[in-house]
């Protein structure tokens, strides 16, 4: 139950370090993974539903920014780096599980825990199930949206995707939610 | 998006998302990235990540630049059905990051000498006191080159199968095909190799055996099964650049043997080829790979070994998501054997995945995914 009732201040991508340019891989690496390691991580499982899969892509990412980081020399590009391979990992992710989802039956990773089902608010509970039946481009704007507070450019750098795209696919995505949340509210 | 704290829906969606976010404390693993980052080791299996780039398909016609070394063994390419040079196979070229142009080629002064080109193969009959001797260098070959991955369906967890990509090469081809194996990162996060540190030093080709002498060979001692695969990866890699399926390879380290191979597999003797079934990854596409550009009308190409010769797909359009979904038939059911099918798709970024399903209980057992887009 831990701090599940204090509200939290929203994610800033955003940080404000000094002298980082003259750092190394190492240095960087360390650096990084302080600021935001738990956000992307928060950020995969969200996406995915799924923390160990999050957990593992955000490693990855990292292990890859440590080895550009000659190239990326800047915590704010290692971010936006960092963010889209997250982001790009767990949307190929998902893409693979429609296949495999038809095909298995409902024991897949994604399925909450009884557990964590318990912990969560019934407010909470139906925002995330009426989530679940978003497209998955629309959900990762509304994740990116919502919990990752990003700007539509920033959403659209993220996924790749135009600005307009963005811009559909949250107007999209609210209404069903809205149609949806407003049924139980 | 602060400028829209008041609408009540917006407000409850960032709420929901950072209450179900705050849930999560990943423990700490920066002790594990910065390991991995300095060994620049290859990630942990991702199943679900195995199929992009798996098959960056070259020209099959290069592949038969020294078809002299074959002798006898002419026919035997990289595995029958599977997709060596006798497979129809588009060419597309070999990605950037897997064709090094000009990787040193740097034989010892103790490598046996090396033969011209016009070497016939009866004059590579060596004598017993040599090691025999090294390909003739070539100006570019396409080879293929084999990488553990693991099987996406599979009950245990380590269940793992080579996985093929190809790489042009210019110099010696079985040589160069194992440097890329020892060294290189594979196009795909998901493939790994555990032949990384090892140093090659050369290969070269006597009377019935195929020697691959190493500098280095890797010291990590794995658990038999993935000590056996990754075995075979070396044999499968080093046949498939000879096109030579028959000879046995046999792993010397500075000219003298070998006792074991990461601590399990007997090394003193020649290694043989394994079964493809039993080392194999059950079902690739060829064509198209990953990322092509391709005509709204398509024909699907690749490899499996599927019960009652079943391959099933589906194409989902990543913008609309229109989805299709059918099968096409493997051309004989239960070993390995080419499959294709035609698809008219509208133009636009598509992802086509092609799975295996398990009998018993219909499980996905096996799955590689192509993202294509569509002109």
């Amino acid at each position: 139950m831990r701090r599940l009732f204090v509200a939290q201040p929203a994610v800033v991508y955003e940080e404000c370090v000094t002298h980082e340019s003259s750092w190394d891989a190492d240095e960087a690496l360390t650096a990084v993974y302080t600021a935001h390691y738990t956000s992307l991580v928060r950020l995969g499982a969200l996406l995915l539903r799924d923390t160990g899969a999050a957990e593992e892509i955000v490693q990855d990412a990292f292990v890859a920014m440590h080895g550009r980081w000659n190239r990326l020399r800047d915590p704010h590009k290692a971010l936006a780096y960092l963010r889209t391979a997250v982001v790009n990992r767990c949307r190929s992710r998902q893409r693979h599980l429609v296949v495999v989802d038809k095909h298995t039956p409902k024991s897949l990773p994604d399925e909450p825990s009884a557990e964590q089902a318990v912990l969560r608010t019934a407010e909470t509970d139906r925002v995330i199930e009426a989530m679940r039946t978003l497209p998955e481009k629309q959900r990762t704007v509304m994740v990116l949206r919502y919990y990752g507070d990003l700007s539509e450019a920033e959403i659209a750098d993220t996924m790749g995707i135009s600005r307009g795209s963005v811009k559909s696919h949250a107007a999209r995505a609210s209404k069903s939610l809205r149609q949806l949340l407003e049924q139980t509210v | 998006m602060s400028d829209k704290q008041n609408d009540p829906f917006d407000e409850l969606m960032r709420r929901a998302l950072h209450e179900e976010a705050d849930r999560i404390e990943p423990s700490d693993a920066l002790p594990e990235i910065r390991a991995r980052a300095h060994a620049q080791r290859p990630a942990a299996r991702r199943p679900w990540l195995m199929t992009a780039g798996l098959a960056a398909v070259g020209t099959a016609a290069a592949i038969g630049a020294f078809t002299m070394l074959n002798g006898a063994d002419d026919t035997a390419n990289d595995g029958d059905e599977v997709a060596g040079p006798g497979t129809t196979v588009t060419a597309t070229g070999a990605p950037q990051s897997q064709a090094p142009s000009v990787l040193p080629a740097s034989p010892e002064p103790s490598a046996a000498p090396t033969q011209p080109p016009s070497t016939s193969p009866s004059a590579m009959t060596a004598g017993p006191t040599d090691r025999g001797v090294t390909e003739p260098p070539v100006k570019s070959a396409v080879v293929p080159v084999y990488w553990l991955g693991q099987q996406v369906g599979a009950r245990e967890k380590s269940a793992v199968r080579l996985y093929r990509t190809w790489a042009k090469v210019s110099g010696r081809p079985a040589e160069q095909a194992v440097r890329i194996m020892t060294s290189k990162q594979p196009n795909d996060p998901d493939y790994y190799s555990v032949w990384r540190g090892a140093a090659l030093n050369t290969v070269t080709r006597s009377d019935g055996v195929v020697t691959v002498d190493f500098k280095e060979l890797p010291k990590a001692t794995l658990d038999s099964k993935l000590a056996r695969l990754a075995t075979q990866q070396l044999v499968y890699t080093v046949q498939g650049a000879l096109q030579d399926n028959q000879t046995p390879v046999q792993v010397t380290q500075a000219g003298r043997s070998v006792q074991k191979l990461f601590g399990q597999v007997d090394a003193s003797a020649p290694l043989g080829r394994a079964q493809a079934a039993e080392v194999q990854a059950l079902v690739w596409i060829d064509s198209p790979t990953e990322d092509q550009a391709v005509e709204p009308k398509l024909t699907v190409q690749g490899v499996a070994a599927a019960y009652e010769a079943t391959v099933n797909y589906q194409v989902t359009n990543l913008k609309t998501r229109e989805t299709r979904k059918s099968f096409a038939n493997t051309k004989e059911g239960q070993k390995f054997s080419s499959y294709s099918f035609q698809l008219t798709l509208s133009p636009g970024p598509w992802q086509l995945s092609v799975y295996l399903v398990s009998p018993e209980d219909g499980r996905v057992t096996d799955t590689d995914t192509k993202s294509i887009l569509v002109k």
